[in-house]
């Protein structure tokens, strides 16, 4: 019984990553192909590699992206981790009009995009503001602060205010009190708030393509914009060594940690 | 604890590389640039490498995803920002409307007189004044002789019983009720509404030989043999030739539909100059004809058709002596638009799509 039991979650596991994963690999095979059709493989060749650096607008457009998603996902955590912690340490808990300012705070993730795209763009233009970096980053940071102000809130809630009080018995002030027990408390939500906001920011195409300028073009527009002409093996190549560029930080942060845990020996004894 | 420390060296290992990026890109306006707004892969990349070297000057190449945004951008930017824009022709047509387009100065493109007079004094800029077409889609049927058994010379020959489940069609509603229109010797922009209704009655009776409905990747499917015939996009066709050269093209007799690609100076260009020169380098004959082939649409400079290679040749150019009647799809009524969706969601029924 027991067998089958394992065996039947062996496939049930293989089939849901194959299911996963068979679209990756076939979009890192055909970075490969020869010819510019995505389902007729004629040979192999690295030319599509060479094509894509020989790209420089593409480049540009992967820089612009990272910058902005970089900046928008740190300053959300900063706006959106200040509004959790704030909003957590209301005296009396928020009545009527508190739940509506929340309810308001995350509005710009209930918002269809493309509405919020055209807003900005309306009140970037109202305002005189050029559009640009700084436009894309005030519109990326404004749809990221909603994740990382649920997450922190999340786990504030579920959080003993009794450390902080302790703390604060200790005599700590307000400032201390929070720098050393709430923040490391709350830190793997910012974080995992901030690693969200930096996916989300990164391939948004809707919103940015509204408020970006002439000189700003990011990866995701470009790469959206080839529907046009038909997305060649080039965007295959990129893909390619975007998806190695992720593998390669998941095993550099793995290995990391492992060298942080086998140095301090002391945390286990509590 | 460990769980923070990795977290954080991903954060950090993530923030490192864009600011070594950010450092490397200080050069920037240093030399004169020009701002080219378009969807991307639209040139290739020999040619704009070329323009930069030849002229010095810097090409910031920046994209749209649809013709709206493009123009709701340039509406936004008072038509400055941007030096030169292609674009769909009907968008076109809304944006000198508008008067987001500046007249050309022809004396300042030398190769003007080598486009084809077939694609000018369209609909959207009657008077030849503020466009250079800069490719053009044009409705033909692609079929694999070795499993049609008819001759197909147009597009009734899509009705025939022998094709009965084989034909794959794109989702452009208007291009393929269209055909039906066609079929019946109507125009495409009618807005009489009892001819859509009789094209959507010729349509049902189509559904039985259609096998695929879809936009994407459609020339793969007569390529693997799912389907033996297809009405499909310009650039599809362009791949599926590449691949299978045996594949039959073919013009419709009944006449053709056609949409251009066209570019314009938007009127407050921050550097029109360049937009000429770009407009200069590009019309030459030769680079001309490597564009074409590189974009996949039928060659709009006549100039250039000599020199578009012999595999490429006969679809991306007009054969010489071409009479057929070519009609523009453009904007109609919203009520006969509405009609054209209603025959166009029955037909998709029937078809089983």
């Amino acid at each position: 019984m027991r067998g089958a039991k394992g065996r039947g979650r062996k496939i049930y596991i293989a089939l849901l990553l194959t299911l996963m994963y068979v679209p990756i690999v076939l979009v890192i095979v055909y970075s490969f192909n020869q010819s510019r059709l995505s389902s007729v493989w004629s040979g192999f060749t690295l030319s599509w590699y060479r094509e894509l650096f020989r790209d420089r607008a593409i480049f540009e457009a992967l820089r612009n992206s990272l910058v902005l998603a970089v900046i928008s996902s740190f300053s959300a955590a900063v706006i959106g981790t200040l509004g959790a912690v704030g909003m957590a340490r209301l005296k009396p808990p928020p009545g009527k009009i508190g739940k509506a300012m929340e309810y308001l705070s995350i509005l710009p993730i209930m918002i269809p995009e493309i509405i919020l795209g055209m807003v900005m763009l309306a009140f970037f233009s109202l305002l005189g503001l050029p559009l640009g970096m700084l436009t894309l980053i005030l519109a990326h940071t404004c749809f990221c602060i909603p994740y990382i102000y649920l997450l922190v809130k999340a786990r504030l809630a579920g959080l003993d205010k009794s450390f902080a009080e302790a703390a604060r018995n200790l005599g700590a002030n307000e400032w201390r009190a929070f720098r050393d027990i709430t923040f490391p408390l709350i830190l793997p939500a910012v974080v995992s708030g901030i690693l969200l906001s930096f996916a989300m920011s990164f391939d948004d195409v809707i919103i940015s393509v509204f408020v970006t300028g002439p000189h700003t073009n990011t990866l995701p527009i470009r790469i959206y914009s080839q529907m046009k002409t038909g997305v060649t093996p080039k965007t295959n190549a990129l893909c390619t060594l975007v998806f190695a560029a992720t593998v390669l930080l998941c095993i550099l942060s793995t290995v990391a940690a492992r060298i942080r845990v086998k140095t301090p020996k002391k945390e286990q004894s509590k | 604890m460990k769980k923070i420390a990795v977290m954080l060296g991903l954060a950090f290992i993530l923030v490192i590389p864009s600011i070594l990026f950010a450092g490397g890109s200080k050069d920037k306006q240093a030399k004169k640039e020009f701002t080219l707004y378009t969807w991307s892969e639209m040139f290739p990349q020999e040619i704009l490498d070329g323009f930069e070297k030849e002229t010095g000057i810097r090409i910031n190449y920046v994209n749209f995803d649809y013709d709206e945004t493009m123009l709701t951008k340039l509406e936004t930017a008072g038509g400055g920002d941007y030096d030169l824009v292609i674009a769909d022709d009907y968008i076109i047509e809304t944006a000198v409307e508008k008067g987001l387009a500046q007249k050309l100065d022809k004396s300042k493109i030398k190769n003007y007189s080598g486009i084809n007079p077939i694609y000018q004094k369209q609909f959207y800029d009657l008077r030849d004044e503020y466009t250079v077409p800069y490719g053009a889609g044009v409705q033909t049927i692609v079929y694999d002789p070795s499993t049609v058994k008819v001759k197909i010379s147009g597009y009734a020959d899509l009705w025939d019983p022998s094709l009965r489940n084989s034909i794959g069609t794109i989702e452009n509603y208007r291009v393929i009720n269209g055909m039906a229109l066609k079929v019946l010797g109507k125009s495409y922009n009618t807005e009489n509404i009892a001819d859509i209704q009789a094209a959507g009655d010729r349509l049902t009776a189509l559904a039985p030989n259609i096998r695929l409905i879809k936009d994407d990747n459609l020339q793969d499917e007569i390529i693997s043999g799912e389907i033996s015939a297809a009405v499909m996009y310009t650039s599809q066709v362009t791949m599926a030739k590449i691949e299978n050269p045996n594949l039959e093209v073919v013009f419709p007799k009944e006449g053709i539909g056609f949409g251009i690609m066209a570019g314009f100076i938007p009127s407050k260009a921050p550097n029109a100059e360049a937009a000429y020169a770009f407009l200069n380098y590009i019309m030459d004959a030769q680079r001309g004809a490597e564009c074409f082939e590189y974009l996949g649409y039928y060659s709009t400079w006549t100039s250039s058709d000599s020199y578009i290679s012999p595999e490429y040749k006969d679809f991306l150019t007009l054969p010489a002596g071409f009479n057929l009647d070519m009609e523009m799809i453009q904007n109609i009524s919203p009520r006969a638009d509405e009609e054209h969706s209603k025959i166009w969601t029955a037909f998709k029924t029937a078809a089983g799509n």
